[in-house]
C-alpha cells in the first residue's frame, strides 16, 4: 500500500507539492518511487530557470526505467536538491522528505487549487 | 501461456515481481534490484535458473562428439571439471555459450541459455555419433544458483560430500537434502558460488531450507544482469549472437586453435584477416545509463554501439559493454555515447570492470 500524506497536493503524473508561502516544494510520490524501483540517477534543472506547468523538469532513472518529472505549477526554479544527485536512493527511502527534487516560486496561485487533493490522489492510485 | 519454473509458488509467496523472460515467468526482483545485488556481493543470493537448458550427453564417443560441436575440448577435460565454451556455426558465428561438466568418463552435462535451448539441442543432436545419447533434462530437472561470499556457509550442510573439496570450475554428483543432484562451483556473478542441478520437485524444499539461513536471500533477474555486467560476462542475445564471431566478442581466449571443431576453419580465417570491431567494457563519468543500442562516437564519427548498459552499484557510475572499431578498442580510449537524451563520456576499461569478485576463493579459506 502506497503512502499518501494528508498535507500535500498531487498530480496525475505522481508528483507531490508542498506549498510553503509562494514556494512549491516538489517531489515524486511513494507510489511513483515504488513503481520505478531503485532510483539510480537524477538530472535536476538549473536554478533560476523559468518553467511552465507541464514542462519536463527532472529526469529520474531507475534500474528499470527512465521517467520525466513535470512541473506541477508554473514559476521559477529557486532551489534544487543537489544532495540526491549523489544519493538518488533517498527518493526510494524517503520520497516525501529527503527525496524532494525542486522548489518552484509560484507565479500563479490558482494552479495550486487545480492540483489533486490527497483523497483524490489516493483514489487515482487505487488505494482509497 | 508463460512457462513456470519449479519455484514459481515460492516466488509468489514471497511477493516477487515476475516478468516474461523468453517465454518463462521469472522473478525480476523481490525487494529491490540494488539490495539484491548487494546481497550477492556481500553475503549469499539465491537465483532461480530453472529456465536454463540442461542436456545429459552419454556414450563412449560423447567426449569426441562434444569436442567437435563445442569449442571446448571435452575429451581433454578431467572428470569432475567444468569448462566454458561456445557453439559456433560453420561461419564462426556464435550460436550460444555453454558450460560443460564432465561427470564421468562417458557422461557430460551441457548447460545452455533458455532462449536458445531448443535450437541448441537440435544442433548438438545432429552432430552426435549414432551411439551417443543426449537427454534433455530441463523438463524434469531444475537449477538453483547460490552465489556470494557466504554461499559455502549457506549450502555446505545441505550437501552429502565435503563442499570445500569442490574447486572453482569443478562439478560432481552428490546428494542435496537427500536428493540426487549435480553441484558445480560455477556461476554468473563473479562471486564464490554454486549451481545445484536437481529434480525440480525437490527444489522448493531446498529453496526454503537455504532461505532459513540469515545470510541468504533471493535475488532476481535484475540483480543477475547487473552482477554479470560488472564482470563483463556476455549475455547471449544482447552482447553476442550468431552475427558475431568469438574474436570480435573477445571470447577467443577460451578457444584453443590446435584442434578441429565446427567453426574452427572459419576462426582460422578470422584470425588471419583480423576483425574490424571488438566487444569492449566501458565506464561512464556519470550515473546516467547508456541504453543498449546507443551509438558510440569517437572524434565525431560513429565507431560502434552499446550492447548492455546499467548503473553499477559496485563502481558507483554507469557502465556498459559495446562493439567499437578495433582501433578504439584499447583501454583508456575516451568514447562519446549518444544516449537517448544526452551524450555521455565513457572510457574503455580492462575487463572485468569489477575486480572484487570472490569466485576464485581458495578451498582452504572456505572453512575459516
Amino acid at each position: 500500500m502506497s503512502n499518501v500524506l494528508p498535507n500535500l497536493r498531487y498530480t496525475e503524473q505522481h508528483e507531490w507539492v508542498k506549498v510553503e508561502g509562494d514556494v512549491a516544494l516538489v517531489g515524486i510520490t511513494d507510489f511513483a518511487q515504488n513503481a520505478l524501483g531503485d532510483v539510480t540517477f537524477v538530472e535536476l534543472p538549473a536554478v533560476d530557470q523559468q518553467v511552465q506547468k507541464g514542462d519536463d523538469i527532472v529526469v529520474v532513472e531507475s534500474t528499470k526505467a527512465a521517467s520525466d518529472v513535470y512541473a506541477p505549477v508554473s514559476g521559477k526554479i529557486v532551489e534544487v536538491n543537489t544532495a540526491i544527485e549523489d544519493e538518488p536512493e533517498a527518493i526510494n527511502a524517503d520520497p516525501f522528505n529527503r527525496g524532494w527534487l525542486v522548489k518552484i516560486q509560484i507565479s500563479d496561485q490558482s494552479e495550486i487549487e487545480a492540483l489533486m487533493s490527497p483523497e483524490a490522489y489516493a483514489k487515482h492510485i487505487g488505494s482509497d | 501461456m508463460l512457462k513456470k519454473t519449479f519455484l514459481s509458488e515460492n516466488h509468489r509467496q514471497i511477493g516477487a515481481r515476475m516478468v516474461d523472460f523468453h517465454g518463462w515467468e521469472l522473478p525480476v526482483q523481490y525487494g529491490g534490484i540494488i539490495a539484491e545485488h548487494r546481497q550477492c556481493r556481500d553475503a549469499a543470493a539465491l537465483f532461480d535458473t530453472c529456465h536454463m537448458g540442461q542436456f545429459l550427453v552419454e556414450g563412449v564417443h560423447a567426449g569426441a562428439d562434444l569436442s567437435r560441436v563445442l569449442t571446448l575440448d571435452a575429451e581433454a577435460l578431467s572428470v569432475g571439471k567444468c569448462r566454458y565454451g561456445l557453439l559456433l556455426n560453420e561461419q564462426g558465428g556464435i550460436l550460444d555459450d555453454t558450460i560443460a561438466i564432465r561427470l564421468d568418463a562417458n557422461q557430460y552435462l551441457v548447460v545452455v541459455n533458455a532462449d536458445t535451448a531448443t535450437r541448441d539441442f537440435e544442433w548438438i543432436e545432429a552432430h552426435l555419433s549414432s551411439d551417443t545419447t543426449m537427454t534433455n533434462r530441463s523438463t524434469d530437472w531444475g537449477k538453483l544458483d547460490v552465489q556470494g561470499p557466504a554461499s559455502f556457509r549457506v549450502l555446505a550442510d545441505a550437501i552429502d560430500f565435503d563442499l570445500a573439496s569442490l574447486k572453482f570450475f569443478s562439478g560432481r554428483r552428490g546428494k542435496c537434502l537427500g536428493t540426487d543432484a549435480i553441484i558445480s562451483r560455477t556461476g554468473y556473478t563473479g562471486e564464490l558460488g554454486y549451481e545445484i542441478f536437481m529434480p525440480g520437485v525437490a527444489l522448493p524444499k531446498l529453496f526454503s531450507h537455504l532461505l532459513a539461513n540469515a545470510a541468504a536471500a533471493p535475488a532476481g533477474l535484475g540483480a543477475r544482469d547487473l552482477l554479470r555486467l560488472e564482470m563483463n560476462y556476455p549475455l547471449y542475445g544482447s552482447d553476442v549472437d550468431a552475427d558475431c564471431n568469438p574474436v570480435e566478442a573477445d571470447l577467443d581466449r577460451f578457444i584453443k586453435r590446435d584442434r578441429e571443431f565446427i567453426g574452427a576453419a572459419a576462426l582460422r580465417r578470422i584470425d588471419a584477416r583480423g576483425v574490424p570491431r571488438k566487444l569492449i567494457a566501458f565506464q561512464c563519468n556519470t550515473r546516467r545509463r547508456p541504453d543498449a543500442g546507443s551509438d558510440i562516437v569517437c572524434d565525431g564519427r560513429r565507431v560502434g554501439n552499446v550492447t548492455s548498459g546499467a548503473f553499477s552499484p559496485s563502481l558507483g557510475t554507469a557502465i556498459g559493454m559495446g562493439y567499437v572499431a578495433i582501433e578504439h578498442a584499447v583501454a583508456g580510449t575516451e568514447l562519446e555515447i549518444r544516449a537517448a537524451r544526452k551524450s555521455l563520456t565513457a572510457i574503455v576499461r580492462d575487463k572485468p570492470l569489477y575486480k572484487g569478485g570472490t569466485c576464485r576463493t581458495r578451498n582452504a579459506e572456505l572453512k575459516q
